[in-house]
């Protein structure tokens, strides 16, 4: 990277609040499908040696992945933007390095669910006009932080085909 | 709508509409066709009676009615269109935002001297977005026209306007035309007829592979005929060859339906088609729209040197696919001066190919290693456990068959990787991929809309990453991806092409 412009600003981490909305959003989705596995449990393996496995098991796997994956998805994730691109590096076991040229953005979200605004983080949205990977999304920034990117690359927004 | 001086008189579609209309809404209608079948079939024949007369009437109300309710004006800067039976719509569709006027033309509309003209504005909302189902012929060449002076005049100075009689950057005689047929030969369409004939085959009394249907088919005492009963594998043959020529008449015909007449030409910002036999379309292909340039080919086309040449483009060609097929077949010269014409260099000059790791073989292999330990382990099993009464070889034949794909993916995907390779030819990148869909994608690099570097589980441990390019238009990106290499080549490619990015 240090051979594209001199000075290359470094990678920055997101906050660390991002964390908590990573936790309830899995927390969320564990809750859910335990309530389905003990639904499933009581109906269907009521008769047999299984009978309230799935119950027990899964508050188990989910307690265990809750404090190991957000964790190493928020220590991957990475973000830089220089005065003419953004790099945005992200997953844990399928490792991706992104790539805008700012220029090439059509147009951009700040997004805030729930959790988002319960923890004090924002999403930024970054459409490009491709077909593949034509959404990047910059999760856990601060609201300031987000709005700020904003504005830094809609100074870069421009069509450039007719 | 208000009556202003800037919007012309109100005009409808052309009464024969009602015609071409109706055949329309008669195809758009499956699922009356459904229910009278039912209806017919379940023994009520006069309830289907009164359903197909229901239908068609109602059709036939409808359709008048959309014609009665449908209005456009055109105006010195916009085409207005009022269209809707109960909830009206009114369209405004300024010129300027219109990027081309498409012409199509159906076998009735032919015949009745009636063109369908659609607004191509580059949105996203779909076909619909401004379509004149029936207008006459030199109507829609009229509003073309008025479309591309209005547009000539807001971007650039009128150029020589194309004259009809400058020959054709690119066009097919009838030779050109079967011979491409004849490459649309498709394997896929060989063995659904033979799984057809091989389920099927007694029903429809079609199975070339028996000898009652060569008993029908040849008169006896011929000696071919004798020779076809008398072998099996003859018959067998036979067979075969029967189904490859359906397949290649099918090939043939569908090659000649589509791209009858072709004819590429200069126009103003971009190439126009004419194609056709029945439905004879008119497209107009923006370059500046223009995304990238793929050339595809395969292995036997390849060996004569046809190429086949298409454009990934922003806007849409007929059938709502985001390429534009610029050549169904042709030589590597007529390709460059093709692509020339867009703006492009080609061939490629001094470009260095560069190839992608043999990891790419090993993943899959990897991947498909489980199966091959299925077939070994049925293979033992079918050696060890005896065969039951009635069984024949089947049991080492399912192993058999299994390990044989397995290899012959490797097989293929080893062949693909000797081909993979990507080129940096001054502001462009270059693709190579695939043996038996060979394809080169052309992409200049102020088209690139991001860049991916992706490791995945497995990948990560070999220091190999894939490296994924976003492109606009077309869809499906398998050649817009260099599988395969070592993460730092991958990261030096990647500062290259946003160096040379604009």
């Amino acid at each position: 990277m240090d051979d594209l412009t001199g000075d290359t600003p470094p990678l920055l981490a997101v906050e660390p609040a991002y964390k908590n909305v990573l936790r309830g959003r899995q927390a969320v989705t564990w809750v859910v499908l335990w309530v389905a596995a003990a639904v499933a449990d009581q109906l269907l393996l009521a008769d047999t040696d299984f009978h309230g496995l799935p119950s027990i098991a899964l508050p188990i796997i989910a307690l265990i992945s809750l404090t190991t994956a957000p964790q190493r998805i928020y220590s991957r994730l990475r973000y830089r933007l220089t005065e003419r691109f953004l790099q945005v590096l992200r997953g844990w076991l399928l490792h991706t390095d992104t790539i805008v040229p700012l220029v090439r953005v059509q147009h951009l979200d700040v997004t805030r669910g729930p959790l988002d605004k319960l923890f004090g983080t924002a999403t930024l949205v970054v459409h490009t006009a491709g077909t593949h990977n034509s959404i990047v999304t910059l999760p856990g920034l601060s609201p300031e932080r987000a709005a700020e990117i904003r504005d830094v690359i809609r100074e870069h927004v421009r069509t450039d085909f007719a | 709508m208000r009556e202003d001086q800037a919007v012309g008189a109100p005009e409808r579609l052309h009464p024969l509409f009602l015609l071409t209309g109706l055949g329309a809404s008669l195809r758009g209608t499956a699922g009356g066709y459904a229910v009278i079948a039912y209806l017919l079939f379940s023994g009520r024949a006069a309830t289907a009676l009164i359903g197909v007369i229901a239908l068609v009437a109602l059709l036939v109300v409808s359709t008048f009615i959309y014609w009665r309710r449908f209005e456009f004006r055109v105006g010195a800067d916009e085409i207005r269109i009022d269209s809707g039976i109960f909830s009206r719509t009114h369209r405004s569709i300024p010129f300027d935002r219109i990027q081309d006027v498409d012409i199509a033309q159906g076998p009735l509309a032919r015949i009745l001297g009636l063109a369908q003209v659609k607004f191509e504005t580059g949105g996203s909302a779909g076909a619909d977005e401004g379509v004149l189902a029936a207008i006459p012929l030199e109507r829609a060449e009229q509003l073309r026209l008025q479309v591309r002076s209005r547009r000539l005049a807001s971007t650039e100075t009128e150029t020589s306007s194309s004259k009809s009689d400058r020959p054709p950057v690119y066009a097919m005689d009838l030779k050109r035309l079967a011979l491409a047929g004849t490459f649309n030969f498709s394997l896929a369409l060989f063995a659904g007829l033979f799984g057809l004939t091989q389920t099927m085959g007694d029903v429809l009394g079609f199975d070339p592979f028996t000898r009652r249907f060569w008993l029908s088919v040849l008169s006896a005492g011929d000696p071919i005929a004798d020779f076809l009963l008398a072998h099996r594998v003859a018959t067998a043959i036979a067979g075969a060859l029967l189904l490859m020529l359906i397949g290649l008449a099918t090939g043939i015909v569908r090659t000649v339906i589509r791209d009858f007449g072709f004819r590429l030409d200069r126009a103003e910002g971009g190439l126009r088609r004419r194609r056709g036999l029945l439905t004879r379309t008119d497209v107009t292909l923006p370059v500046k729209r223009a995304q990238a340039a793929l050339i595809l080919t395969g292995p036997v086309r390849d060996g004569f040197g046809w190429r086949e040449l298409k454009l990934q483009s922003l806007a849409r060609d007929e059938g709502g696919s985001g390429y534009h097929l610029l050549a169904p077949l042709a030589g590597d010269a007529e390709i460059a001066s093709i692509i020339s014409e867009i703006g492009w260099r080609w061939p490629p000059g001094s470009a260095r190919w560069a190839g992608v790791s043999p990891f790419y073989v090993w993943t899959l292999a990897i991947a498909l290693s489980p199966l091959l330990l299925i077939a070994m382990a049925q293979a033992a099993v079918a050696r060890l456990v005896p065969l039951g009464p009635g069984e024949g070889s089947a049991p080492l034949l399912v192993p058999a068959l299994l390990f044989l794909a397995v290899v012959g993916a490797i097989t293929a995907r080893w062949l693909a990787w000797r081909r993979t390779a990507y080129a940096l030819d001054g502001e462009r990148l270059l693709i190579r991929t695939g043996w038996w869909r060979r394809r080169l994608l052309l992409l200049p690099l102020d088209r690139l809309q991001s860049i991916d570097i992706k490791e995945s589980l497995v990948s990560r441990w070999f220091g190999i990453a894939t490296v994924v390019f976003g492109v606009a238009g077309g869809s499906g990106y398998s050649a817009r991806i260099i599988p395969a290499v070592p993460r730092e080549t991958a990261r030096k490619l990647r500062d290259d092409l946003l160096i040379k990015t604009p």
